[in-house]
């Protein structure tokens, strides 16, 4: 089964995936967190970006989600093809646009996202990783 | 762009999303419902059939919006807060 796995970021789990860019279909790379803590499996949604990244690669609005905790308000939902190439993934998802994301990331793979998949340090305690 | 597109295309997706979830058998019961201009253009099984086949139908993202009909859009949702 394939699997990919990145290195901790100040201790903490984070994944890589590609976005595609509208304008020029350049693909643009985002570190997210891996949040096992953002939204349930039936929350709905995948991840949470920067709203800008979702308008540039050309998401379609979906719905409206509310949210509550670390995010407080009533945010739109885009559809986005998401990669990952190493896993052979590639779909649209449905991201949340926020106008802020967590310091030094590019946003939130939320629960429903990971739950996808087989996900932890795979016996590597300076890892995190997914497995298709 | 001017926003009457959006206001019509999110006017008809809330009117379908009423309908399914008081009708369960409305053909737009558990499906994803993808408009576009103010019209219904696609009836699709999935979030995947929605996107591409929303894509082919209009081409401008800003033209269109989608529905997953029967879910309950009032839901509030935890994002747990980082230390």
């Amino acid at each position: 089964m394939p699997r990919a796995q990145w290195p901790l970021r100040n201790g903490r789990p984070n994944i890589e995936i590609v976005l595609t860019l509208a304008l020029d279909g350049k693909p643009s790379p985002r570190t997210l967190l891996a949040d096992t803590g953002a939204g349930s499996r039936q929350a709905g949604f995948d991840l949470i970006l920067d709203e800008d990244d979702c308008v540039l690669c050309g998401g379609l609005h979906l719905f409206t989600a509310t949210l509550r905790g670390a995010y407080k308000g009533a945010f739109p939902v885009y559809s986005v093809r998401v990669d990952l190439p190493s896993l052979g993934f590639a779909k649209p998802l449905r991201v949340v646009g926020v106008p802020s994301v967590p310091p030094g990331l590019d946003g939130i793979a939320c629960f429903g996202f990971l739950n996808r998949f087989q996900y932890g340090n795979f016996g590597d305690r300076d890892s995190f990783g997914l497995e298709a | 762009m001017s926003n009457a597109i959006l206001d019509i295309n999110r006017e008809l997706a809330s009117r379908i999303n009423a309908e399914a979830r008081s009708n369960p058998q409305s053909p737009y019961a558990n499906k994803f419902v993808g408009i576009a201009n103010g019209k219904v253009v696609v009836v699709a099984d999935d979030l995947d059939e929605l996107d591409r086949q929303l894509r082919l139908a209009e081409p401008d993202p800003r033209k269109c919006c989608g529905v997953e009909a029967s879910r309950d859009y009032t839901e509030v949702h935890e994002i747990w807060r980082l230390i």
